[in-house]
């Protein structure tokens, strides 16, 4: 692809800091808005971008969302020091959970983020390196997709 | 009466000193100084009045309604907002206020409160019948809708398609008077006395029907002063009292103006009750995320406190706010509309929508999908050189909306005053 014609940015998110919960997936999504995607790719982006940044916020130290965006695709890698995923196949699973009870009073921690990912994104890589971090790939195709 | 232009809202260029105050007040960045004038951005305004609160020179105006527009009428009809009771002393009653605006030349003073709880019913029971997505949205604040259109047209489908009481009101007035006046319905004017700028769009551009059934708006604001005068007028006999009996006032509608005023009359939801603009940004930010969970009914209004805030209202909203919740309290929690009464209304879709609210074409950066992202990377560039203090001085609200007013080419690097000259 075309350095220039791919738009970079990148967002911090801070582990613990449920008070601006969802503010990097909202200033991606009002980013693409303003970069005319189809409202369908916003939406599949936007919710799994959240659900990527509340996992950040939930249990790791820090992360960091980079997104790009090309004619073709909107790519969001989220990577983020902390815990890491063990048992990747587990944690797929839904409902499979290790939210606190505190997190599950703020209405998070059902056990849906990753399979919710999974769902929206049209390509979804998942790594973890247990005690160092975890990293997310999703890719979305601005061709659009059946949804 | 003449067509009015799309935005009420207007400068006054004689009284323009050309300062930031109205720049960093408005919450959709829709304002610019050019020229050592400001100016307002039509595509980006939602007329929710910010910067009629904020400027220190009076300078922003608002069209409504002139007295002399009313000449067009034979009949004239007035729909005052309940925020209107808040406006005067404590012994000047409601029922004074209505007769004040009958000597102010109305043949008809329409009393609003029962139809908020009309309203409120009505709502009741789109929830009752529409399990659908939630939190569902007010229809109250014409701000609010705007507002969605504009910036979350993915909530557009959450509205309510219920009319707001005023527009209930004036339809109930339009199917009703040409029969019994025996007038042509053009020869009726039915007018709505507002604290709001934005109710003059919503009935010159209505978001949800092909025409208002109101045919302007009067600002409290500019019959403040006709209203002190005749006032004093009705003082000196009473006689008006006699002549029109007493309304029934209902407690809930008279509570209406507050913000929580209207989720109040819905025991069997959850509910929740925002004002201000900035609150309201940040929540539907939040139902646009779905984060807003367990709540049926949302009601926001971008005033301060609810309508009672409103910009072209007179009195402070906090002696305003008191003396309504002292007439509040008065009429009790008495109800005025009976269910039965105004079954047949719902179920001929009397107070809906005539179409549904349609999302507003977004500002794209560029229509050419390609030169957008190029638009949005060089937009970050411009706001790295940028000195980030966002000062106003160039004329933008803040560096980023310099930055992207630079890419769309509106603006100059050479605006920012402060910016590094090697960089220039």
């Amino acid at each position: 692809m075309n350095e220039d014609l791919c738009y970079r940015q990148e967002y911090a998110v801070r582990g613990g800091d449920f008070s601006r919960a969802g503010e990097v997936s909202r200033r991606i999504k009002n980013l693409l808005k303003e970069l005319g995607l189809d409202a369908a790719i916003i939406r599949r982006a936007a919710i799994a971008c959240f659900e990527a940044e509340m996992n950040v916020i939930m249990y790791a130290s820090e992360g960091t969302v980079h997104l790009a965006v090309t004619p073709a695709d909107v790519r969001i890698v989220v990577d983020d020091r902390g815990p890491g995923i063990p048992d990747i196949d587990l944690a797929m699973t839904e409902g499979y959970s290790t939210a606190t009870k505190e997190m599950r009073e703020l209405g998070f921690g059902a056990g849906m983020g990753l399979p919710n990912i999974n769902r929206n994104a049209d390509v979804f890589r998942i790594g973890s390196d247990p005690g160092r971090g975890t990293r997310l790939e999703m890719t979305f195709a601005r061709d659009g997709r059946p949804s | 009466m003449s067509r009015a232009p799309e935005h009420p809202i207007h400068i006054n260029l004689d009284k323009c000193g050309g300062c930031v105050h109205c720049l960093t007040a408005c919450p959709t960045r829709a304002i610019r100084v050019r020229g050592d004038k400001a100016q307002v951005i039509g595509d980006l305004c939602i007329d929710c009045g910010e910067c009629i609160r904020y400027c220190p020179n009076d300078a922003i105006e608002s069209r409504t309604t002139s007295f002399q527009d009313l000449r067009a009428f034979r009949y004239k009809v007035a729909i005052p907002a309940t925020v209107l009771y808040g406006q005067f002393g404590h012994d000047t009653t409601p029922n004074e206020i209505l007769s004040a605006l009958r000597h102010e030349g109305f043949d008809q003073v329409f009393e609003l409160s029962s139809i908020c709880e009309l309203y409120a019913s009505a709502v009741e029971g789109f929830l009752a019948d529409h399990p659908g997505p939630r939190p569902l949205i007010s229809t109250t604040c014409p701000v609010v809708v705007r507002l969605i259109q504009r910036r979350y047209p993915s909530l557009c489908d959450l509205i309510v398609p219920v009319e707001p009481p005023r527009e209930i009101a004036a339809k109930i007035l339009r199917a009703t008077l040409p029969g019994v006046l025996k007038l042509r319905p053009e020869e009726i004017g039915i007018i709505h006395i507002t604290p709001c700028p934005a109710k003059i769009v919503s009935i010159n551009r209505p978001a949800t029907m092909a025409k208002s059934y109101l045919d302007g708006a009067i600002s409290i604001r500019d019959i403040y002063p006709r209203l002190l005068q005749a006032l004093k007028k009705i003082d000196e006999s009473t006689i008006m009292r006699h002549l029109f009996p007493a309304n029934v006032f209902s407690g809930l509608g008279l509570g209406w103006s507050l913000s929580g005023g209207e989720t109040r009359g819905l025991k069997k939801h959850r509910t929740i009750a925002v004002s201000g603009v900035r609150d309201t940004i940040r929540v539907l930010d939040q139902v646009e995320a779905g984060q807003i969970k367990d709540v049926d009914y949302l009601e926001c209004m971008v005033c301060p406190d609810g309508c009672v805030g409103g910009p072209l209202a007179v009195e402070n909203r906090f002696v305003a706010k008191s003396r309504i919740l002292r007439l509040v309290s008065m009429a009790g929690e008495r109800i005025g509309v009976e269910r039965a009464d105004f079954g047949p209304f719902v179920r001929e879709n009397f107070l809906s929508f005539q179409h549904p609210v349609k999302p507003a074409e977004p500002p794209l950066l560029d229509p050419d999908p390609v030169e957008a992202l190029r638009k949005a990377a060089r937009r970050d560039e411009i706001v790295r050189l940028l000195p980030g203090k966002d000062c106003g001085a160039c004329g933008a609200p803040d560096c980023l909306t310099l930055a992207e007013d630079i890419v769309r080419g509106s603006a100059d690097l050479a605006d920012c005053p402060l910016i590094r000259k090697e960089v220039r």
